[in-house]
């Protein structure tokens, strides 16, 4: 070391590159002028969670949540909660009357976004959510959370891209095993023909072949409706989507063998999850028990049990599983179903 | 009646100078809310004029009781509450339950994934130890220059982390069994430019401060933490490193590819708040390192274990402790499973700065109150991982 005051003035010429080199290195001066100037959010990043549907003209109908409710069990600080839709007869819908999300309790931690069999919920990159409210304004409700497949190609091309043709792949599995069931299974059949919900659901580029219009009250800036209008004419042709990326998260193997198998088949015509709880017990009613507690089930194939709805009926039935309340799509009315027919079967 | 802030009286009368009144001790309450505690932390100290006579570190006031929930909760779960132990550090922190877990689970992890675990633990070591060097200086009264420094640079490797896991600080990067998300090309040129480019700023942060004449009267004799002591209290990480201890559990447990790099554990002989500084730089010259080699040597591959299922995860009963070396020491995690394995019988967390900061008082004694602030800046406390 030299002189004393030598480390110091050295540390000096630091401080002063730095300042000048602030004005003409890019690597120096980091700053950027915020609400003027934003930087570009990587592909990945993440916000909130929020709920895809593929048509704009029916938001609700193209949802992809069937309210199996597995995110509201697997998330960390339950910030989720949901309240399957019914009809006027307490016939279960497959969609969500109530989904809320509360904000302020969420972490962001996109464990809700893994376990999802349906590809129904994903994250956002908005960052600008402050309200001025602390309690209900932090409260997203479903109206709020529902965004559009082109919103989410938006914001997430190549990850939207993989789960189009993840999707779009499961929905041929599916329409290429529900072709045989439909002349050994005529109950189905008919059930199929008056509706087809999961169908229309996971596969919009499958089945649109008319253009899709963008409703005039769509609340949608200029430059949105025309990107979303370019993207959604690619979709009615049928433009083949580019080859899954190599980014597609874990679930996605389960997604596809989930969403191909909820389909009703010659040894389970109550595997339909459009039909109510009474028919498809109708269906088995000369089956044995483990066909019964399988008609018992939501029918959604959604794992939320462990199993399939098969798999968890077979293991009711043979006694492995004893928890009865695992079938959460089902809810209360499959859990007395299932108690009721176990002690059936326990008396004979 | 103003009760003592401590249990036993420290108030003693010592005589003064000849001739003049005699005086007391005094008790002061530095924290909870005072910024030089680097978060809700409470020291208090007895002074005899200035110089420090005791001193008792009070915890808890960021209790979340962190433990306790994950015993509550699926074993992923608890993944993401990893997060915020050591907020600086998340990668570290999901890298020790990851391991805990697999551990006990008995998973095999790719070889790819541990190459990005060990890519991404040691960008976070770079990091953490720039930034409390930063925070250390600004302790010292270096108001701003060093710490933004450090934090311009710091940016540069969290905008990689948020490009990586989507988020800059709550990564939630983890999965047993491997990561989240595999590193693409983009993301490793990346990292390669950060590895590159960090050694200049290295430099220039070093003739900032390493020889720096106030820097070298504030910072050498002060604090020092015998190699004796530290041992004894079971001190870990740099804080133990610099007091001569030669343990990195990078060496000893050679968990990841730790085994297969090169590079050197540097060691201090005084043990003194210099030390550590010191100690901190010559890390993130062996991090750097450690990131050539890692990614020079990625090798292609899956990034997670296919066979690992994210719902319904078991786990056999048995017990298992996973540790790795934090930036501020040796985090770990001891894990019982139980019955039906659903969630964990037993989550316990073996924070280094909550162990780290016990020693505080041994280092303060005799010093004056300013230096305690600077002692404390070298122990490299997160208040997220003391209280849990």
């Amino acid at each position: 070391m030299g002189f004393l005051g030598k480390g110091l003035l050295e540390g000096m010429a630091v401080t002063a590159r730095n300042f000048v080199g602030s004005y003409f290195d890019k690597e120096r001066l980091v700053t950027v002028q915020y609400p003027e100037e934003r930087v570009q959010v990587p592909e990945n990043s993440r916000t909130f969670p929020f709920l895809v549907y593929d048509d704009d003209k029916d938001r609700v109908g193209t949802m992809r949540c069937v309210a199996c409710k597995i995110c509201e069990v697997e998330c960390p600080p339950k910030c989720i909660y949901i309240v399957m839709d019914r009809d006027e007869k307490g016939k279960p819908q497959q969609r969500p009357k109530v989904f809320d999300l509360d904000i302020s309790v969420c972490m962001q931690c996109q464990i809700c976004v893994e376990v999802c069999p349906f590809d129904a919920i994903k994250m956002d990159n908005d960052y600008e959510k402050a309200q001025y409210g602390r309690f209900t304004e932090l409260v997203e409700r479903l109206p709020d959370l529902l965004k559009s497949n082109g919103y989410y190609h938006k914001i997430k091309p190549t990850e939207a891209t993989a789960v189009d043709a993840r999707l779009k792949e499961a929905a041929e599995k599916k329409a290429k095993k529900a072709a045989p069931a439909a002349k050994p299974a005529p109950a189905a059949g008919t059930a199929a023909a008056t509706k087809t919900p999961a169908t229309a659901k996971t596969a919009p580029a499958a089945t649109a072949k008319a253009k899709i219009e963008i409703p005039p009250d769509a609340p949608f800036t200029p430059e949105q409706r025309e990107w979303l209008g370019k993207f959604l004419s690619t979709v009615s042709v049928g433009a083949a989507p580019a080859p899954a990326s190599s980014k597609a998260p874990a679930a996605a193997a389960l997604a596809t063998d989930v969403a191909a198998t909820a389909v009703p088949t010659a040894d389970a015509p109550w595997h339909d999850p459009a039909l109510g709880i009474q028919q498809r017990l109708d269906l088995a009613k000369s089956k044995p028990l483990a066909d019964k507690l399988m008609a018992a089930m939501a029918q959604t194939d959604c794992h939320a049990c462990g199993y399939d709805c098969r798999g968890y009926a077979d293991a009711i039935a043979s006694g492995a599983e004893e928890d009865l309340s695992l079938c959460l799509p089902g809810e209360a009315e499959t859990q007395q179903m299932l108690e009721k027919l176990t002690k059936e079967a326990g008396k004979a | 009646m103003i009760q003592p802030l401590t249990e036993e009286k420290h108030y003693t009368l010592t005589p003064g100078p000849e001739g003049l009144i005699e005086t007391q001790t005094l008790e002061v309450s530095i924290g909870p809310q005072h910024p030089s505690t680097h978060g809700v932390f409470r020291m208090d100290c007895v002074l005899d004029g200035e110089t420090v006579v005791a001193l008792k570190p009070v915890m808890g006031y960021l209790h979340r009781n962190h433990e306790q929930l994950a015993e509550r909760m699926a074993w992923l779960g608890s993944m993401p509450y990893t997060d915020r132990l050591d907020y600086f550090n998340s990668m570290t922190n999901n890298w020790a339950y990851a391991l805990a877990v697999e551990k006990l689970a008995g998973i095999k992890v790719p070889e790819r994934a541990e190459y990005i675990r060990v890519i991404v633990g040691e960008l976070s070591r770079l990091q953490n130890h720039a930034s409390v060097i930063g925070f250390m200086l600004q302790d010292l009264g270096a108001w701003g220059t060093p710490l933004l420094y450090a934090f311009r640079e710091r940016e540069k490797i969290l905008d990689l982390f948020e490009a990586v896991s989507g988020s800059r600080m709550m990564c939630n990067y983890f999965r047993f069994g491997g990561v989240r998300v595999d590193f693409d090309e983009q993301m490793l040129n990346m990292a390669r430019d950060i590895t590159a480019k960090f050694p200049r700023f290295l430099d220039e942060f070093e003739k900032l401060l390493t020889t720096n004449e106030v820097l070298l009267a504030r910072c050498q004799r002060v604090g020092i933490l015998p190699k004796e002591l530290a041992i004894n209290a079971s001190i870990s990480g740099p804080m133990a490193r610099a007091s001569g201890v030669d343990y990195d559990i990078r060496k000893v447990d050679k968990y990841g590819v730790y085994g297969r790099v090169d590079f050197r554990v540097p060691l201090g002989d005084v043990g003194d708040v210099y030390d550590r500084y010191y100690i901190r730089v010559l890390e993130m010259r062996q991090s750097i390192k450690i990131l050539e080699q890692a990614l020079r040597d990625i090798p292609q591959g899956p990034h997670v274990a296919p066979e690992v299922k994210l719902r319904n995860f078991k786990i056999p009963p048995g017990d298992g402790y996973g540790r790795v070396e934090a930036p501020k020491g040796e985090l770990g995690f001891y894990l019982v499973s139980d019955e039906g394995g659903k969630t964990p019988y037993r989550y316990h967390v073996r924070p280094p700065s909550f162990i780290n900061l016990t020693i505080l008082e041994d280092m303060c004694l005799g010093h004056k109150v300013a230096d305690v602030v600077i002692i404390l800046g070298s122990v490299d406390i997160v208040l997220g991982e003391v209280d849990r």
